[in-house]
């Protein structure tokens, strides 16, 4: 430590260490995960959320939706996860490639998201999460700011909610979700990650080894990317 | 040394100055010149904690690491000897079904395997369907023209290749093939045998760019 | 029998004290606002806890945005500003010179506050990045760091300029904290905010910057306070001292490593959250150190030890805890859950804060010249935080813990989870009330310690006792 430029060297290097260990390292083998391409459905997956999704993100992430619900899911064995029908596969890199702000989130005061627009038998509607939002429920806040309460002209909107009971508007008026809760509900509809990668179903762990291997360290993901990389 | 008394909570006093503070700590550390003694002072259980935790550190790091394979997620996956860890193999009857009902078939055919009455002739307890498996192969990889009958009901229209043959529309794989025939063998109450992908290859090569097939034809082949 | 030089001339207040106490105050003075600050919206989110209506309606305190308002006016608004003034100090007193640069720290610290202040008006409209620890709006963010820089480099050319060739702990952990805050944040800017790395792999910067921002950061600060204060009240000399060194180096250079620990099962490859068990697990010989070598705050007595005594017991268990719960076995119970926020509290509440609690009431009395205001304001706040935060933590714990059972059984639906844990969302309300109501009595009791306009007492000789010379251990 006496020796001055000694220990800021060493202090930079374990930084960079670190840095260069955890974030350049993972960008390295993650960094360039592209869409897996499925011969049978003739499509990539993910799909690319569509612009109101995407924009929709952004206000999840402002308003800190995040700070109660998570999305990521963990595989079998990890809690209840998956019995709880918040997916039926565990969540993997190539699930966010097209996600501006990823929105993993770190507690599960409420439910998990990943897979809200997938689940099964019936997945909320749009009207459904609009209500939960302007109308809450014991447990969920309600965030009426997102709503307009405005006089009915002419005729009566189409995307005005259907009240009843004391939480209807009074007459002549009608409740309207403004843009952002449009884009937020949009948003929470196109959450979905049924389509099972390659990566997300492991097989089992080899019994005993085959003598010399066949094909070093390449999973069958990887080999995927490289038949579809070459149709390009 | 006895530690002066702090009686008043509004302010602590010091017991020692700043310059012995240095200067004893700095002694411990063994870096005065005149210090000989250091490593005596060494407790030897620290040192031995800390190599404990580094070996166990070690040890887990090369158990469950995954071979740092940035797709595998599941840390108990261990195959020591660099093989590949291959994703589990994925049922043909589900890739044929997601196939059937993607692709042209079920246009035709119907999701129910019903067909429809005239034309197009159905999948369901067909004995050209669950027949042999040389002739249904034939059937999707090179289509199939003219009247056919099918349980006692005539039927006449065209279906197209679907295989990778010339003049196919669709160009599809031997695994593709394979796959939505034993969908069709397997399904509603169909119980065939599975077509498998060598099968499919094997006819593909044989027949080669066959132009589509008439029944007549394929009631020659066994 | 000691070698030390023991000149009359050491007084225990000198010209370093009183010549630094401006910049050294107003830093001080700025981190109890926002300590205060954050105190009210911890008060808020915890009430939303259990009245999940409350202010919902209000656009700038969803749950979301209080939450990360909290967060961050407690990390840069409190711990940035008290961090830095303690460690300021203790540089240049173990210097043994005046601090240089006062007008840049000064500087500095107007514009670190303006910054702050700025962000969390962007948090509360709109602007988060939804980043842990890092929430502050990307435009607030280089301001910051060159703010950072002007404070720091006070500090930096205490230790370069010291008097000395000898060093000591408390300077290596405060001169760390000072030089790697401005990479950890900028390094963190460019792959989260200006040019944004794809999908998971900004969870793991993210998770690396949080790691880093504890380990790198924060944790050094605290113990730079510390292992300054400790054998300076009790007189005695720490034990295995001559471990510190290994002790230091191990926490930064592995400390970052265990960014991976909040993904242990997430969509990140298995080695990511494998590095963070081990790394975790190689730290439990840093809290081991300190806690062996901090050991002698044990038999000492004064207000400043006490809380560091708290604090540190908090350190070493938090990171003991940490260490237990990063192993995949207990954290698919515990991830997800309050344990997580009880853990993230004991860090940064139950051994950070009240390891500056306990320096700044060491601290204090020596830059002014004058004792704390009020004894019973003292004593006042030491009982009402110490078991606010104790209750805070059991709520946590307890909680987190029924949370974490609960959780597992597929069974039972989330909103009845949320209701069998209403009691003890009411017992953390009360106990963030307590916090509060402490902490507005420090900054009461800081005022009038500090802001009262007559000039310095003459008779500081009287107020404090002239040290001795510390002896060495006897081997």
């Amino acid at each position: 430590m006496k020796n001055g430029p000694v220990f800021f060297l060493g202090l930079f290097a374990a930084v960079t260490i670190s840095w260069a260990g955890i974030v350049l390292a993972s960008h390295a083998q993650l960094g360039g995960l592209v869409p897996y391409f499925d011969d049978t459905e003739g499509k990539s997956f993910p799909e690319r959320p569509a612009g109101i999704a995407a924009r929709g993100q952004l206000v999840y992430a402002d308003l800190g939706c995040a700070s109660c619900h998570t999305q990521q899911v963990r595989r079998p064995g990890f809690g209840s996860d998956q019995a709880r029908g918040w997916g039926d596969r565990q969540s993997v890199a190539r699930d966010y490639i097209h996600q501006a702000r990823p929105q993993l989130g770190g507690s599960r005061l409420g439910p998990d998201l990943t897979n809200l627009a997938g689940r099964k038998p019936s997945a909320p509607d749009a009207e459904d999460l609009l209500k939960l939002l302007y109308v809450g429920t014991p447990v969920h806040p309600r965030y009426q700011f997102l709503f307009e309460t405005r006089p009915i002209v002419g005729e009566a909107s189409a995307q005005a909610l259907r009240l009843i009971g004391n939480l209807a508007p009074a007459a002549g008026f009608e409740v309207a979700p403004s843009e952002r809760a449009q884009t937020l509900v949009a948003y929470l509809r196109s959450l979905n990650n049924t389509y099972e990668y390659p990566e997300a179903r492991p097989a089992p762990a080899p019994i005993a080894a085959k003598g010399e291997a066949v094909a070093h360290g390449t999973p069958a993901a990887s080999h995927q990317e490289t038949k579809q990389e070459g149709k390009k | 040394m006895s530690t002066p008394p702090n009686s008043d909570p509004r302010v602590d006093q010091a017991a020692v100055t700043d310059e012995s503070l240095l200067a004893v700590h700095e002694k411990i550390l063994g870096s005065q010149p005149d210090e000989k003694a250091r490593y005596k002072l060494l407790p030897l259980n620290l040192l031995f904690i800390f190599s404990g935790l580094i070996f166990f550190a070690g040890t887990y790091m090369n158990r469950y690491a995954g071979r740092f394979d940035p797709h595998i997620y599941d840390e108990n996956l261990k195959s020591t000897k660099g093989e590949a860890v291959a994703a589990a193999p994925v049922d043909p009857v589900v890739v044929g079904k997601k196939l059937f009902n993607n692709a042209a078939c079920n246009t035709c055919h119907q999701a129910t395997g019903l067909g429809q009455p005239g034309a197009i002739p159905p999948l369901v307890a067909s004995e050209w369907a669950t027949g042999p498996a040389e002739r249904v192969i034939r059937i999707v990889l090179h289509g199939l023209q003219g009247p056919i009958t099918v349980n006692g009901a005539a039927y006449n229209s065209a279906m197209p290749p679907f295989g990778r043959v010339a003049g196919s529309g669709f160009n599809w794989s031997d695994d593709k093939v394979a796959a939505v025939l034993t969908y069709v063998r397997q399904e509603w109450g169909n119980q065939a045998s599975a077509i498998t992908t060598e099968k499919v290859a094997e006819i593909r090569a044989k027949e080669g760019d066959h132009k589509p097939w008439t029944a007549e034809e394929l009631l020659k082949i066994p | 029998m000691t070698n030390a030089p023991t000149n009359a001339a050491s007084a225990e207040v000198t010209a370093i004290d009183s010549g630094a106490r401006r910049p050294l105050l107003l830093l001080l003075g700025a981190a109890l606002v926002w300590l205060v600050v954050s105190g009210v919206l911890a008060l808020i989110t915890s009430i939303q806890m259990h009245s999940p209506g409350f202010q919902a309606d209000c656009p700038v305190l969803t749950h979301g945005r209080a939450a990360a308002l909290r967060e961050t006016a407690f990390i840069y608004g409190w711990a940035a500003n008290a961090g830095l003034a303690i460690a300021l100090w203790v540089l240049a007193r173990l210097g043994g010179a005046p601090l240089r640069a006062l007008n840049w720290a000064v500087i500095g610290t107007i514009f670190w506050n303006l910054g702050v202040a700025v962000g969390l008006v962007g948090i509360a409209t709109g602007d988060m990045t939804s980043f842990a620890f890092f929430q502050l709006p990307r435009y607030v963010q280089p301001l910051l760091v060159v703010a950072y820089g002007a404070i720091a480099v006070s500090g930096v050319l205490a230790w370069s300029g010291r008097r000395t060739d000898q060093t000591y702990a408390s300077q290596w952990y405060a001169v760390a904290a000072l030089f790697l805050f401005p990479w950890l944040s900028s390094a963190a800017q460019v792959v989260l905010l200006w040019a944004p790395v794809r999908g998971t792999l900004q969870a793991l910067a993210s998770g690396w910057f949080t790691q880093g921002v504890w380990a790198c950061w924060l944790a050094p600060l605290a113990l730079a306070g510390a292992y300054y204060v400790v054998p300076k009240v009790s007189g005695r000399v720490l034990p295995s001292y001559d471990f510190a060194p290994l002790s230091f180096w191990t926490l930064i250079f592995v400390g970052a490593w265990t960014g991976g620990r909040h993904l242990v099962g997430g969509p990140v490859p298995a080695w990511i959250a494998t590095m963070a068990v081990v790394s975790c697990s190689l730290l439990l010989f840093h809290y081991l150190i300190v806690g062996l070598n901090l050991r002698v705050a044990c038999g000492a007595e004064g207000t400043g030890i006490k809380f560091i005594r708290y604090g540190l017991a908090a350190y070493v268990l938090g990171g003991v805890l940490d260490g237990i719960t990063s192993f995949r076995g207990i954290a698919l119970r515990t991830q997800f859950t309050l344990i997580s926020d009880a853990q993230e509290q004991m860090a940064i509440y139950g051994g950070v804060s009240m390891m500056f609690f306990g320096a700044i009431y060491y601290m204090v009395p020596r830059l002014t010249g004058r004792p704390w205001a009020s004894a019973l304001f003292t004593v006042g706040h030491r009982v009402l935080v110490t078991s606010g935060v104790t209750v805070l933590l059991i709520s946590l714990f307890v909680g987190g813990w029924i949370q974490s059972g609960e959780l597992l059984d597929s069974k039972i639906p989330l909103a009845d989870i949320l209701g069998h844990l209403r009691i003890w969302f009411l017992l953390g309300s009360a106990a963030n009330l307590v916090i509060l109501g402490a902490n507005i009595l420090f900054l009461v009791n800081f005022c009038q310690s500090a802001c009262v306009c007559s000039p310095i007492q003459a008779s500081t000789e009287n107020l404090f006792r002239q040290p001795t010379a510390l002896e060495a251990p006897v081997s």
